[in-house]
């Protein structure tokens, strides 16, 4: 990517502080090319990202395929047990390594000229080697700059130029992630059930807004409240505006949540179900953090959360949020498993995934419908329209009534737009900062 | 990819004549309900032990141990038709407009008598979709059927359908298949 090439056209060519306001933001910002461009450089290069869970290579060999920004990757299990995430190119022409998903492997080998490189990228062999002068040493796999895990979650920063992952998830970030991880026994979650992909007509942008959107079930999801009537949306995120206690929440750097848990009336309304059913991980709970901690824990449930820029904490879902173009993306997702606990408890898991999630599911089909609506609608909407009053998108419901928590987070009712605003300041700020200087790293490595 | 077709345990027709016909017959009415969105009239031809299943991949293995596009059991099945039916779905709301093609029928295998039948059918499905982008979406697969008589008539006890691009991300998938 750019680095500290010369970008082709002027650094900031898009005047964000513009178009992204406190509480709007201009509809060009979901269909401009030059505003894609610099999101893959902003965003998906210079920043942090999700790549994927440790869960999913858990032996030696074992590799998942995915795309940070247009950069394919490959994440990796090392023999030495260290989990890599390296260049699907080979460096020598740049032959793609591997096509499938994923796989489990030794060794990454070319087809062109049969370059053999370490599950860490290392080259370690290459045919016919004494015409080369060059030392192998020096003609790994591309890695990012940075790569960082937390509790199993792998981040890159393909630039390298980010600071520590820590101060990118922030305790907002870490918090949300610990009470998911929490909820396991062991602490650990297992995410190696399959991704099921969405493939969407819109730009990538509406996701991390309507996946943690308090405000629009009552008519999006009309048709899964009706047909499905015993769901815990009722008591979460229904009912009109008072009709609950969940709040929406915008923990800083762009992590934002609509947090459930002041609605829960009994432990386990988030799973749909009540102790006595699920005896065996209730039990197992207890043991591992005490009666009082796991009591908390089966109460609150999980968070429903965004870690920016493209990682969704569904519940019990985990999404990645793939940008493919300025009018398509993907919204990957798969069941979180919880490792110590029976089958059938996972079974429930991998059951209610299925309905919730995916292109056939209850209820995102009709979010995926809806932004491809927006984007059909948006089309027009031209930056230079932005001063004359017109293309531009309201985000403002509830902005005079936020409160701010003791962690400093900003938390408003659930139906506020808090949750967008905490996105849309995010992006305002890596937007408007991250392009006017060139990356002091020199790019991905 | 798809997986190989259970091979047929004759080697010329499992079935009679007759037998065909009412087969053939039974699957391109459940086509026709399916394109038309007459959601009762096809939840009509399913058993009470009804399983419909697309997998993100070739049909093979449990899928309880893995995540498909659609894993109905009868009840899961029920609630789908049933939100079809509200009016308010909007990833079928209008419903897509839909026809497709029903070819190279097999029966593959008879048992209890007659009174169950393996099939199994290549098919294009062209749907337009009306509801949003307005553009041609075009789902080939294979599509294998469990068919089963209740009180002499054809059910549907199970319908496995295998996307040519299963492991693909795919778009709305709000209709029945």
């Amino acid at each position: 990517m750019a680095g500290t090439e010369p970008r082709d056209r002027p650094a900031a060519a898009v005047d964000y502080r513009t178009l992204v306001g406190d509480d709007r933001v201009h509809g060009s910002l979901y269909h401009d090319p030059a505003v894609f461009d610099d999101e893959l450089e902003a965003i998906f290069t210079r920043g942090w990202v999700f790549v994927g869970h440790e869960s999913e290579v858990p032996n030696p060999g074992d590799w998942v395929s995915r795309r940070l920004g247009r950069e394919p990757v490959l994440l990796t299990r090392h023999r030495s047990g260290a989990v890599h995430v390296v260049s699907n190119r080979c460096s020598h022409r740049g032959t793609a390594l591997c096509w499938a998903a994923k796989g489990s492997s030794n060794r990454f080998q070319c087809n062109y000229h049969a370059w053999t490189f370490d599950l860490d990228g290392t080259l370690v062999a290459v045919p016919y080697p004494a015409g080369f002068d060059k030392d192998k040493d020096d003609l790994g796999l591309d890695r990012p700059g940075q790569v960082e895990s937390y509790r199993g979650f792998v981040f890159a920063n393909l630039d390298g130029s980010a600071g520590p992952l820590s101060t990118h998830l922030g305790e907002g970030g870490t918090g949300l992630i610990d009470r998911l991880c929490d909820l396991s026994p062991t602490g650990r979650i297992d995410v190696s059930r399959g991704w099921i992909g969405h493939k969407v007509s819109s730009n990538w942008k509406m996701w991390p807004e309507s996946d943690n959107d308090g405000y629009h079930l009552n008519w999006v999801h009309a048709s899964m409240v009706d047909s499905s009537p015993d769901t815990y949306y009722n008591e979460t995120v229904l009912g009109g505006e008072t009709g609950n206690q969940s709040r929406a929440v915008d923990w800083g750097d762009g992590h934002v949540e609509l947090d459930f848990r002041p609605s829960y009336t009994r432990a386990l309304a988030w799973l749909g179900t009540t102790a006595d059913r699920v005896p065996g991980y209730c039990q197992a709970l207890e043991e591992a953090r005490g009666p009082e901690r796991a009591h908390r824990l089966l109460w609150d449930g999980p968070p429903h959360a965004l870690v920016f820029p493209n990682l969704f904490l569904g519940e019990m879902n985990l999404a990645i949020i793939e940008p493919v173009s300025p009018t398509e993306m993907v919204h990957w997702h798969t069941a979180v498993q919880l490792e110590g606990v029976d089958d059938a408890f996972n079974a429930r898991l991998r059951r209610q995934s299925e309905a919730a999630m995916g292109p056939a599911a209850f209820i995102v089909p009709d979010d995926a419908v809806t932004a491809e609506r927006i984007q059909g609608a948006l089309a027009g909407a031209r930056p230079a329209w932005a001063e004359r009053g017109r293309g531009w998108l309201d985000v403002s419901r509830g902005a005079r009534r936020e409160q701010t928590g003791p962690g400093g987070e900003r938390a408003a009712l659930v139906s506020d737009e808090t949750t967008n605003r905490g996105f849309w300041r995010q992006y305002r700020r890596v937007m408007s900062s991250r392009l006017t200087a060139p990356s002091p790293a020199g790019g991905a490595a | 990819m798809t997986g190989p077709t259970p091979a047929s345990t004759a080697a010329g027709p499992v079935c009679s004549p007759e037998e065909q016909r009412e087969i053939e017959a039974f699957l391109y009415r459940e086509a026709r309900l399916a394109d038309e969105s007459r959601y009762a009239e096809w939840e009509a031809l399913v058993t009470d032990d009804m399983h419909y299943w697309v997998p993100a991949g070739p049909a093979v293995g449990d899928p309880g141990q893995t995540l498909s596009y659609i894993n109905d059991n009868r009840a899961r099945l029920a609630t789908r038709i049933r939100q079809l039916g509200t009016g308010s779905r909007h990833a079928q709301t209008p419903a897509s407009v839909m026809r497709r093609l029903l070819t190279n029928i097999e029966v593959l295998t008879v048992s209890d008598g007659g009174a169950t039948y393996e099939t199994t059918a290549n098919f294009v499905l062209y749907e337009l979709a009306a509801q949003s982008t307005h553009e041609l979406r075009v789902w080939p697969g294979r599509v294998r059927h469990t068919l089963r008589r209740v009180d002499g008539e054809l059910r549907m006890a199970a319908k496995v359908v295998e996307l040519v691009t299963a492991t693909l991300p795919q778009p709305n998938l709000a209709f029945l298949l």
